[in-house]
């Protein structure tokens, strides 16, 4: 018990500690140069600490308040057949009759020592059911990831570049109506085109059963997945970025760059597209959790063994450990990308690059 | 003298939701080599209009509706884009009127500038543009150009990024500098460096600049002629003694007389009574005629042609007719200073 009470301390510790730092810092640090870089990256990190830990706390206390049985998952159905004495030391077992503050302050310091808990479904522990599939999830997101990254600016030029001739109306007509089609209902209507009625193409899975290593039926089976993935962000995407070329193209510096004889050609490709680069290598890194976030459905219908499918299990069947990890992870990722995205901006703009030397001291 | 550029009874319309726009009416025009033309004007009477579309530069719901153009002998009216992009840098170019919007911020300046000089000289070497680039900040009064040349526009002030922009303009010595409001955006002091800059560079390059600016005082210490506009149409033409000393056209009195250089202490400034008529909606005949008070019957009836004056000297009014009321009543509401003793030099006149 003791041992217990001491880390509950150090995480205490450990956020106050943060804190201070940041303060003293602003205090007596922030005269130097060097002083100044700490104190912005120890500001960033305590920012995404304190931002973990109401995570944490939301996702803890909102699946613990919503109506459910996880003894369900853990027990499965043989929860019906339980007298009240079993039930209670079963719920006494896991940990559920306490208070659920004191359970998740238990659950912080488990986790802050690496220690996720198990998964009532599959009595392992959670990171270890979570790494198993990981494989797949990346696998699916990170090659819809690169298609749209690679897709959208190229559409996005395209249309920018017909603004308001009939291949951009078409294109745009065309992407509005895909990217309005529900995930899970374009998922079924492939399904049943391509799977069930021409039998060209695997409808679930990721690969057929005894042939794990085979490539070319994994590959197979991706193909659907990764059209729905696909076609459902890809538009989001390549629309934005067509929006920001064309607000590009109307700025006033177009104006002088052609007055000074550059052809349109020119001014859109040298001129327009390098301004909106900052932005859609921010855009793109936002993405990354959008676009890994959409396989999950995905995932579902295709019944897909990668993280989607367990993030959906662990909230059905009330796995709250698993569901803790798999809403750090997502939160870790947000978190990530999109403080890589405001630093790719950083690097890149020189407007805000100059804000940067003076954090330098310049 | 052959004239550079010449416009012909140009119109410009734009289609808008409220109908037709008229930019341009019957605009007639002539730019001499090694002039200071100055268009002066209020805001929206067409003055940037006029310049882009000599440039072509218009959007594209406007469309010429009549007349020519006529630069360096050749008929440009109809020329595509293609032609035009031969054109411009190197028969014309433009200084714009906000120099914090028209440099692309994510180019640096000497690159900007680098550009205009590689579409005259596509195969210059990389050292010898960087050369020439040097040579026009040098021109145009930017110290430190080696340094600054890999600097981008957020690390310029205003009037740095204007000097920019006319390096820009210069690069490919263009025979024509059409200058939209050079010095508006500007802080005061600055607007009178630009100026001389503009001034030293005119008389260095014999460039033939258009300059086009609402501000009488600023038109004052550049121009050797001057073009009034009202309302898409040119009203009054003269040089810059015409204009000054013997204004005829009500319009062109009453902008002097808004001056507040002529301003009597404790008096309130002059201002035109009312404002100038929607473009969409213009009215029948004069369309000065309701803001004029010496309007005559004919004003609200037929426009006024252009009456000849003396050979540099137009204006557009009836009071000009033979029939018309004699001018000496008018003078009346004419301060003092400005219907007899002449002060020596236009100079003065700059506030």
């Amino acid at each position: 018990m003791k041992i217990k009470i001491f880390n509950r301390e150090i995480c205490v510790c450990a956020l106050l500690a943060t804190n201070s730092i940041c303060a003293k810092s602003s205090a007596e640090m922030g005269k130097t140069v060097r002083g100044r870089i700490w104190l912005y990256y120890g500001r960033k990190i305590f920012n995404f600490l304190v931002s973990m830990l109401f995570l944490s706390v939301a996702v803890f206390f909102v699946a613990r308040l919503a109506p459910g049985d996880p003894l369900r998952s853990y027990y499965g159905d043989r929860v019906e057949k339980m007298s009240p004495e079993e039930r209670e030391r079963a719920e006494e077992r896991l940990g559920l009759k306490e208070p659920v503050l004191t359970q998740y302050i238990r659950w912080l310091e488990h986790a802050l020592q690496g220690d996720f808990g198990i998964s009532y479904k599959y009595k392992r522990n959670v990171s270890e059911v979570i790494g198993a599939r990981l494989g797949n999830t990346l696998m699916l997101g990170g090659i819809s990831l690169a298609l749209i990254l690679i897709l959208a600016p190229g559409l996005g030029i395209w249309c920018a570049w017909h603004e308001d001739k009939w291949q951009d109306r078409l294109v745009c007509r065309a992407g509005t109506v895909l990217s309005c089609i529900p995930e899970f209902w374009l998922s079924l209507v492939l399904v049943f085109i391509f799977a069930v009625s021409l039998r060209w193409l695997p409808g679930s899975g990721a690969c057929s059963p005894g042939r794990e290593d085979d490539i070319s039926d994994r590959i197979q089976h991706l193909i659907l997945p990764l059209a729905v993935a696909v076609t459902n962000h890809l538009w989001y995407y390549a629309y934005m970025i067509r929006n920001r070329i064309l607000e590009e193209a109307r700025a006033e510096y177009v104006l002088l760059a052609r007055s000074k004889g550059l052809s349109k050609r020119t001014v859109f490709f040298r001129h327009c597209l390098r301004n909106v680069l900052p932005v859609y290598l921010g855009l793109m890194a936002i993405s990354v959790p959008h676009i890994l976030g959409g396989t999950y459905i995905v995932e579902m219908v295709f019944s897909y063994p990668g993280i989607g499918t367990l993030a959906y299990e662990s909230v059905q069947y009330q796995d709250y450990n698993m569901l803790m990890l798999l809403s750090m992870f997502s939160g870790i990722l947000v978190m990530t990308c999109s403080a890589i995205s405001r630093t790719i901006n950083a690097w890149i703009d020189p407007g805000m690059k100059n804000t940067e030397n003076v954090l330098d001291g310049r | 003298m052959e004239s550079l550029l010449e416009i012909r009874d140009l119109s410009v319309s734009f289609d808008t939701s409220q109908g037709e726009l008229k930019a341009l009416r019957n605009v007639n025009l002539s730019l001499y080599p090694g002039e200071v033309l100055a268009l002066v004007g209020e805001s929206g009477c067409g003055k940037s209009v006029l310049c882009k579309t000599i440039m072509k530069l218009l959007p594209e719901n406007a469309r010429i509706k009549n007349g020519r153009i006529l630069a360096a002998g050749k008929d440009i009216t109809d020329y595509r884009e293609k032609e035009m992009e031969r054109l411009r840098g190197r028969l014309f170019s433009m200084v714009f009127q906000n120099p914090m919007t028209v440099l692309n911020p994510a180019v640096s300046v000497g690159e900007q500038i680098g550009e205009a000089v590689r579409v005259r000289y596509p195969k210059m070497k990389r050292e010898e543009v960087l050369k020439r680039v040097l040579e026009l900040m040098d021109l145009t009064g930017i110290p430190e150009a080696e340094k600054r040349c890999k600097m981008y526009p957020c690390h310029f002030s205003g009037g740095m990024r204007q000097r920019s922009v006319m390096a820009i303009a210069l690069a490919c010595d263009p025979g024509i500098l059409l200058a939209d409001e050079p010095t508006t955006a500007l802080d005061v002091t600055v607007q009178a460096q630009i100026l001389d800059l503009l001034l030293m560079i005119q008389k260095k390059l014999k460039t033939a600049t258009l300059l086009v600016s609402h501000d009488l005082s600023v038109v004052a210490r550049v121009a050797d002629r001057i073009a009034v506009m009202y309302a898409g149409k040119i009203i009054e033409t003269g040089t810059s003694e015409d204009i000054f000393y013997d204004p005829r056209h009500p319009y062109t009195r009453g902008l002097l007389r808004s001056l507040p250089f002529f301003a009597e202490k404790g008096e309130e400034l002059y201002t035109i009574p009312g404002m100038p008529p929607s473009l969409t909606r213009l009215p029948r005949g004069d369309a000065f005629a309701c803001r004029n008070e010496y309007a005559l019957a004919i004003d609200y009836e037929k426009e006024p042609p252009m009456f000849r004056i003396s050979d540099t000297h137009y204006a557009a009014t009836w009071l000009l007719d033979p029939r018309a009321p004699s001018m000496e009543n008018i003078s009346l509401a004419w301060p003092d200073m400005l219907s007899g003793n002449r002060p020596e030099g236009g100079g003065e006149n700059s506030v």
